[in-house]
């Protein structure tokens, strides 16, 4: 029994900050409609900001303000203002995307600016970090832990005076309650929730103060590893119950210490702490799902406004006149018209995809310089970004076409590549051979994934395949049979026959019959039964299965071939390299390819090729440059997240639609950048969000 | 009521301390319309949704044609013959027009057809097409056939939800409140297309309405629900006659 309390009491200083974050999360997520994944980036920030000030002489309390009450609020209300406010009302992903972007993009955007990284250990806000002032039965407490603690008691404590005893804090449980509801008696919902992020910013910032010193050195990927023990301790709290999320940040904090304490040292355990959180994602995710379709008000709520970013595309979309009457080009996501044999000569097929003749001039001339002219390492980017290409195919259809959200694309990658090389290596078999069987393994582990999530949707699932990904890093990866830990796999190259892929120019050849092979086989789906099927449930799956939909087998086969597809590339890229490590293709990268691709485009399969060819060709060319610019491209990242709130059809679709309507213009073909409309629209346009209910009332 | 299409017994649902449904019976006889009126709140979405197996009820059991059906999964029972619209629109955003009723076509017809599509890229079939033509003239849809519904009035989105429930012929319909947000002739036209069904397919409909001049032209006997209670039933004459009727759906002063 000491033993026990001997190893929950250091939990406790861990669980502080896991519930800081936890309330933080849950405060912005109900007040201003945004899970907020930047949340960690912002921790970072104020956490780093407030060492430097220490460094240069500010006395810790000062820098604690500044950092705290000052930078932490402020960079959240320019995030709200520039970003958050604009996409309320998106759906799920177009609200992921831009916050994991940031997640990224934050950290180093900060490090840019400090120039350099603190020359000091990161101090305590108070107290000494380091020092023992006195025991607790016979555990020793430190500063650093006093101080955590003793400053999460005091930021409750306010919590619950300013949520219990003040006006705002009223209206404020009122609006996490319902907004809507809310705004009926005349509260301004808007005025609440901005106050509610800055709070949660506050939060935010004094969970990366405190944490700092923790670490040795500041570094971001440690604050993501928080954040996700903040979303632990959300999910615990429902999403919607601050005390909840407290708690099970707390109980989050001493498990974890207790879990490390009695279980033996091995993968198992070192890998069950860092993937606690996700075992609860597991376990309480569906809860969460479930108590939404049992509350009554549920319904109350209008119906979703129309996208912006949809609702743009469309209005993108120019219509040509044909022999055949009106044909619709270029609309949208994944749209297609019933008679898709409408031109009549080949002449006005062209015109009327100008991106597509665009695509295979470029594709060929590259193609051509590839075989010809360019330069080793210039090749070897090229056949790297065919590989990512495949893997980002995998995204197209998954959540282009069928609207799940996978935040574990990388893991399928990995385990395709590692299984690839383990059966060319132990079997003896032909790479070609041992990446189908990759492809195969990854499949299964798709529909691994899939069974326990097939209740979950948008975010949920997004949190739940988070966690599958930190599963696979921790515990399925180090094995020696799978990723090998830290040496990682041999992959080699294939042979067929007497034919050998090892020279870089045949190899890219392979790589590209097989992008070829894998988008054909995207193309087919999506433009076939099944692609009509994937599109109505991302439409609207409660719609999908009353008209007779199968829609959790449909999202089993559609994990399972999107994983098969991931592992297919995620064999091709260790082949390339030669071998393959954990670290090419962690969690991390998950967030990256989903990010880029969704910037990129999610919603062709040129998107995805164009996603593969530039981030390579981007991370090549960066790698050129000076150190002090190596996070050029997290900014680069930065600004594409903020363009990726104007234009969530995606760069290449958005192109793709201004080509046409230019091609349009200029032969006099243009008629209309609206297909015409019928009366108003039936999706009341963004911000209709505000009204309470329909006008008809509504009704169960 | 012997050779009733659908037949639910006793049907509850409790949300946290609020009873949507009080041991609920209803009958739907083969080709028959049946109206549920009731204030806001009575309970009729829940009814639907219970039906159809979207929200499961806490105790009762559905038949369908003589077989159990409140144990199979909604899209079986979609496939059974039950087609349904939403108050609050279900569309498939970013789909056409036609797109929609193809879907529910296809849906009915069977699972996905992924080997089908890899092997020789499945084109719809001629039957189906004309199926989805047909349906289009009906609803006097066939012009907006390719256009994407997100650009489509109310009016017209009513009508592709209802079109998206009649495909695959099925025996029992089952409308939400689908004149909601219409107007006089919208619903007027609305009135006639059911009608149009009900006359060439000899479709059952259930009725969700709060537009009593729909309900009176539609359907053969009406339902009054309230707080999950079934209030009174019978024709549209003789319930609206109802004193109790009276009191609780239109107001004591009506």
């Amino acid at each position: 029994m000491s033993q026990l309390f001997n190893y929950a009491v250091p939990g406790i200083p861990f669980g502080c900050v896991f519930a800081l974050m936890g309330v933080g999360l849950v405060l912005t997520y109900k007040a201003a409609g945004v899970f907020n994944l930047a949340f960690g980036a912002q921790a970072f920030v104020s956490g780093l900001a407030f060492v430097f000030l220490v460094q240069d002489g500010w006395p810790r309390w000062a820098a604690g303000i500044i950092a705290i009450l000052g930078l932490g609020p402020l960079v959240g209300l320019v995030l709200d203002r520039l970003l958050f406010r604009r996409i309320r009302t998106a759906s799920p992903l177009v609200k992921l995307v831009p916050s994991l972007g940031l997640l990224i993009a934050l950290p180093q955007v900060a490090l840019i600016i400090a120039g350099s990284t603190p020359q000091i250990p990161p101090p305590a806000l108070f107290l000494d970090a380091q020092t023992v002032y006195f025991h607790l039965g016979s555990v020793p407490l430190s500063g650093l832990e006093l101080s955590i603690t003793v400053a999460t008691v005091l930021v409750v404590a306010a919590l619950v005076v300013l949520f219990r005893l003040t006006p705002v804090g009223l209206e404020m449980r009122a609006v996490v309650e319902s907004p809507r509801l809310t705004e009926l008696f005349g509260i301004n919902a808007g005025r609440v929730s901005a106050f509610a992020w800055v709070l949660s910013s506050c939060i935010a910032a004094l969970a990366g103060v405190l944490l700092a010193p923790l670490y040795s050195q500041l570094n971001p990927e440690d604050y993501t590893v928080l954040l996700v023990w903040g979303i632990a301790a959300a999910v615990i709290g429902r999403f919607a119950s601050l005390p909840l999320a407290l708690v099970g940040g707390l109980g989050l904090g001493v498990a974890q210490q207790i879990l490390a304490g009695y279980l033996p040292a091995g993968i198992i355990a070192t890998g069950l702490r860092p993937s606690l959180p996700f075992v609860v994602l597991l376990v309480f995710l569906p809860f969460s799902r479930q108590r939404q379709l049992d509350d009554p008000l549920a319904d109350c709520d209008p119906p979703i406004a129309a996208l912006a970013g949809e609702a743009r595309g469309y209005r993108a979309a120019a219509t040509l006149t044909g022999d055949r009457g009106d044909e619709t080009v270029a609309v949208g996501l994944w749209h297609r018209t019933l008679h898709p044999d409408g031109g009549t000569s080949i002449g006005r097929r062209l015109l009327q995809r100008p991106t597509a003749v665009l695509g295979w001039v470029v594709g060929g001339l590259a193609v051509l310089s590839a075989l010809t002219w360019v330069s080793p390492d210039w090749l070897l980017t090229m056949t790297q970004g065919i590989a990512f290409g495949i893997i980002f195919l995998s995204l197209t259809l998954l959540t282009g076409m069928s609207g799940q959200i996978s935040l574990c694309q990388a893991s399928f990658a990995g385990l395709g590549g590692f299984a690839a090389g383990q059966f060319a290596n132990h079997l003896d078999l032909s790479l070609l051979a041992g990446m189908v069987l990759g492809g195969a393994m990854a499949a299964v582990l798709g529909v691994v994934v899939a069974l326990p999530t097939l209740r979950l949707a948008g975010l949920p699932l997004a949190l739940a395949t988070l966690a599958f990904a930190l599963l696979a890093d921790n515990i399925l990866f180090p094995n020696g049979w799978v990723g090998n830990g830290a040496t990682g796999v041999l992959v080699p190259r294939p042979e067929i026959g007497p034919i050998s892929f090892n020279a870089s120019r045949s190899f890219f050849l392979l790589a590209l019959v097989v992008l070829a092979l894998v988008a054909g086989l995207v193309k087919l789906i999506g433009d076939g039964t099944m692609g009509r099927f994937l599109a109505a449930m991302r439409g609207s799956e409660v719609a999908a299965v009353s008209v007779g939909i199968d829609v959790h087998r449909l999202r089993v086969v559609v994990f399972a071939v999107s994983a098969g597809l991931a592992g297919v590339g995620g064999a091709l890229y260790g082949s390339l390299q030669g071998s393959l490590a954990p670290n090419d293709f962690n969690y991390q990268i998950s967030l990256v390819l989903l990010v880029v691709v969704a910037i990129v485009g999610l919603g062709s399969i040129s998107g995805a090729v164009v996603a593969g060819v530039v981030y390579t060709a981007l991370l090549k060319s960066l790698s050129t440059l000076p150190a002090r610019y190596a996070g050029l491209l997290a900014v680069l990242f930065g600004l594409a997240t903020l363009s990726y709130t104007r234009h969530p059809e995606g760069v290449v679709d958005y192109l793709g639609n201004r080509l046409v309507g230019l091609v349009g213009r200029l032969t006099g073909r243009w008629r209309d950048d609206l297909p015409p409309r019928t009366d108003a629209p039936a999706h009341p346009p963004t911000g209709v969000e505000r009204v309470p209910m329909a006008a008809d009332g509504v009704d169960r | 009521m012997t050779g009733a299409l659908l037949r639910a017994r006793d049907i509850s649902r409790r949300f946290g301390g609020i009873t949507a449904l009080a041991e609920l019976s209803l009958d739907v006889g083969e080709g028959e319309a049946v109206g549920v009126v009731g204030p806001n709140g009575a309970g009729k979405t829940t009814l639907f949704n219970c039906l159809l197996g979207l929200t499961p009820p806490d105790t009762g059991t559905v038949e369908f044609d003589g077989r159990r059906i409140d144990r199979m999964p909604v899209w079986r029972r979609s496939r059974l013959g039950i087609g349904r619209t939403y108050q609050r629109m279900e569309l498939f955003r970013g789909m056409t027009v036609a797109d929609h009723l193809l879907v529910a076509e296809q849906a009915h017809a069977g699972t996905v057809r992924l080997w089908g599509d890899l092997l020789h890229h499945a084109r719809p079939s001629r039957e189906e097409l004309d199926h989805v033509e047909s349906a289009l003239r009906l609803l006097g849809l066939d012009e907006l056939a390719d256009r994407p519904v997100d650009v489509l009035s109310l009016g017209h989105a009513r009508l592709v939800e209802l079109g998206r429930a009649m495909m695959g012929r099925p025996r029992l319909l089952m409308l939400d409140e689908p004149s909601s947000g219409l107007d006089a002739a919208e619903t007027a036209r609305l009135a006639s297309i059911i009608t149009d069904v009900r006359r060439s397919e000899g479709t059952a409909v259930v009725l969700v309405e709060h537009d009593l001049t729909l309900v009176g032209d539609v359907v053969d006997r009406l339902c009054v629900l309230d707080f999950g209670r079934m209030l009174a039933v019978g024709s549209v004459g003789e319930v609206m006659a109802d004193e109790r009727v009276r009191q609780a759906y239109l107001g004591s002063g009506a």
